[in-house]
């Protein structure tokens, strides 16, 4: 921010009236949030089928792979830097579930196969990340192909079929009316935002993303933290990829592809800054569900399906510009 | 050590390894290699037919350099380029003359180029968040209006812009070849150049120094709006079809050219040269592994390997320079 956009919004910070709201609007989840209030009012007139606990259940349960997936991205880049290789990550983890669970069957097997080929896969861009010293947007753009290409060696180019149904609980049970997914989901909200504010970790990663020449200086160790939210990245991945082949059944090639994006669109959506060190744990879970709604939105009220990439992109950008925009008005720490 | 060879080493350290040289050399080796793979990969006919498929490739490389020597990077060049594809196939089929629908094109790389750059100028966002988001905007918009469909019923003449031969040379080279001498003359000997570099080296400095930073920014991203453009027509004529699904994956390619050329992904540092031989490379790989018979999702793997490779390497030297 300039210097001049700094001494404007000193001027407006003197204003005592405004100041429980502005406390409000600085949380960086407060512009998703309203517009998701906006966006359920506006679907629930147009479509009657809109709120019913069902339909608003079967959102959830559609963002559940994103949001789990989103919620470890968000801590790469709130520490500063970016992964776009999750599509052909959980395309792999998937491989992995759906190869462990037509050998072995059972829910731990396959679960434990999907989050260990998580973990090392982001250890391997976590890896070339600090120790390669390549900047993680290259690193996880030749991952995202090359992880393609280890994904047709492992299945030779064939679908995986027939997962065995005690495999597939975790993307299909309900546990006290809840379904189990919309369950994963919100327990790992709760654990990644109690790590985040409270464990030494979680500060570090704010620490790195907001200032990593200062989180040097004052003796963090930068690289252990930045390599443990792309480990972390690994890991939920492969909890997701459980869910993903629980739901479907099967395991396709392209399992995964484009999903990426909207991770990311998720975790800026949400509110937290794609420069780094600012942002919340449930910043990415509001973008989901954001995400969700509008996709399910569309559908109800009978926008083509060719038209979600081209929703997706405008929701991104438009939730950069609002950041962008409520900093200068607020005057909130850029 | 005799003198014969300490007088040989001498000439050695005379020699400087410039990265353009490494590149010249890993070309050489890999034209070699490739020719044992296949028989036909050797023949003039099939090197000229290569620069067929680079010169998109190459088109959209010279303006990437230029934006990653600032610090910057598009990622939405790809989905720009169905965008173009898909409007100049769309005016065509509603009647449009087909001169007017080239010209619609062009505005609408450029405006989408533009509007790029405003985004990331106006309202000082990082551009790996805004080309992301028009990645899936202008792919998007492209596949909405087209509806998923083609259009393949184009007139003869403009068949000139993607099969016309000179002799044994498609005609596209000669399009590239004009433009990487005017990018070129434009980033070695002008202010603007000047100012391309001292943006990558410190923006600060630079804007402090009185550089129009933003102005620099903006023609960037409008130039590389007006480059992605060419490359559509181009690719659509090539092709004799356009649809919306154009163009996808085609910035790992470009970016994989630039980096591998040489130019540092933090900014400061590139060369045009680099990026002509890091196109010229990439496309030689895939022609060649093509010929091997070496399926397309093997060398989207290799692609990927090599532009992590190819960073690495860069940065590694860097580094040992400095």
């Amino acid at each position: 921010m300039s210097g001049v956009d700094a001494l404007r919004s000193v001027g407006l910070r003197t204003a005592p009236t405004t100041r429980g709201l502005r406390r409000w609007l600085l949380r960086p989840e407060a512009p998703a949030a309203v517009f998701l209030v906006v966006l359920l009012a506006a679907f629930s007139l147009a479509a009657d089928r809109f709120l019913s606990p069902d339909n608003l259940e079967s959102i959830l349960v559609q963002v559940a792979v994103l949001g789990i997936i989103a919620l470890a991205v968000n801590q790469v880049i709130l520490a500063g830097e970016i992964d776009i290789s999750v599509g052909s990550m959980l395309g792999l983890c998937a491989v992995a579930v759906g190869t462990v669970a037509t050998a072995t069957g059972g829910l731990l097997a396959p679960l434990a196969a999907g989050v260990a080929t998580g973990v090392l896969t982001g250890a391997v861009n976590g890896l070339l990340v600090t120790l390669g010293r390549i900047p993680s947007i290259i690193v996880t753009l030749g991952m995202l192909y090359a992880l393609r290409g280890v994904i047709l060696l492992l299945t030779g180019g064939t679908w995986i079929t027939q997962i065995p149904d005690e495999t597939r609980v975790l993307g299909l049970a309900k546990l006290a009316g809840v379904s189990l997914p919309v369950f994963v989901m919100f327990a790992l909200f709760l654990i990644v935002n109690a790590v985040s504010r409270n464990s030494t970790w979680g500060r570090d990663v704010f620490a790195v993303g907001g200032n990593r020449r200062a989180a040097r200086l004052a003796g963090l160790a930068i690289d252990r933290t930045r390599l443990l939210a792309f480990a972390l990245v690994g890991a939920f991945v492969g909890i997701a990829a459980t869910i993903y082949v629980g739901r479907a059944g099967s395991v396709q090639t392209n399992a995964g592809e484009g999903l990426e994006l909207q991770v990311i669109a998720a975790v800026v959506i949400g509110g937290t800054s794609i420069a780094g060190g600012r942002g919340s744990a449930l910043a990415p879970v509001i973008g989901a569900v954001l995400i969700g709604v509008i996709l399910n939105g569309m559908i109800l009220v009978g926008v083509p399906g060719v038209w979600q990439s081209a929703v997706l992109g405008a929701l991104i950008l438009l939730a950069v510009t609002t950041d962008a925009l409520r900093r200068r008005l607020v005057g909130g720490a850029a | 050590m005799s003198a014969n060879q300490l007088r040989a080493l001498d000439v050695l350290k005379g020699v400087r390894f410039t990265r353009e040289l490494v590149l010249l050399c890993l070309l050489i080796v890999l034209v070699v290699v490739l020719g044992q793979m296949s028989p036909v990969f050797f023949t003039v006919g099939n090197l000229l037919n290569t620069s067929r498929f680079f010169v998109e490739v190459g088109l959209i490389a010279l303006g990437m350099t230029l934006i990653i020597i600032t610090g910057g990077i598009d990622l939405s060049v790809g989905a720009a380029m169905a965008l173009v594809a898909v409007t100049v196939g769309l005016a065509h089929q509603s009647g449009v003359p087909m001169a007017l629908a080239l010209v619609l094109g062009l505005a609408v790389g450029l405006a989408a180029g533009l509007f790029n750059g405003l985004m990331i100028t106006r309202l000082d966002l990082h551009p790996l968040v805004v080309t992301l988001g028009t990645f899936a905007l202008f792919r998007g918009i492209a596949l909405g209006v087209s509806g998923g469909g083609a259009v393949s019923s184009f007139p003869q003449w403009f068949e000139y812009f993607g099969q016309f031969y000179l002799g044994p040379v498609p005609g596209q080279l000669f399009v590239f070849i004009a433009a990487v001498t005017a990018v070129w003359l434009l980033l070695s000997r002008t202010p603007f150049g000047r100012y391309v570099y001292a943006i990558g080296n410190n923006e600060e400095a630079a804007r402090f120094s009185g550089v129009p930073v933003r102005r620099v920014k903006v023609v960037l991203y409008t130039g590389i709006g007006v480059l992605v453009s060419m490359a559509a027509v181009i690719y659509t004529s090539r092709v004799s079809t356009s649809r919306a699904d154009f163009g996808a994956g085609l910035e790992l390619d470009v970016i994989s050219a630039v980096v591998l050329g040489g130019a540092s992904i933090y900014g400061g540092s590139g060369t045009i040269a680099g990026t002509v031989l890091g196109v010229v490379i990439i496309a030689t790989l895939r022609n060649g592994l093509s010929l091997a018979g070496v399926e397309t999702t093997w060398q989207v793997f290799l692609l990927g390997v090599l532009l992590i490779a190819a960073v690495f390497v860069n940065e590694f030297f860097r580094r040992r320079e400095e």
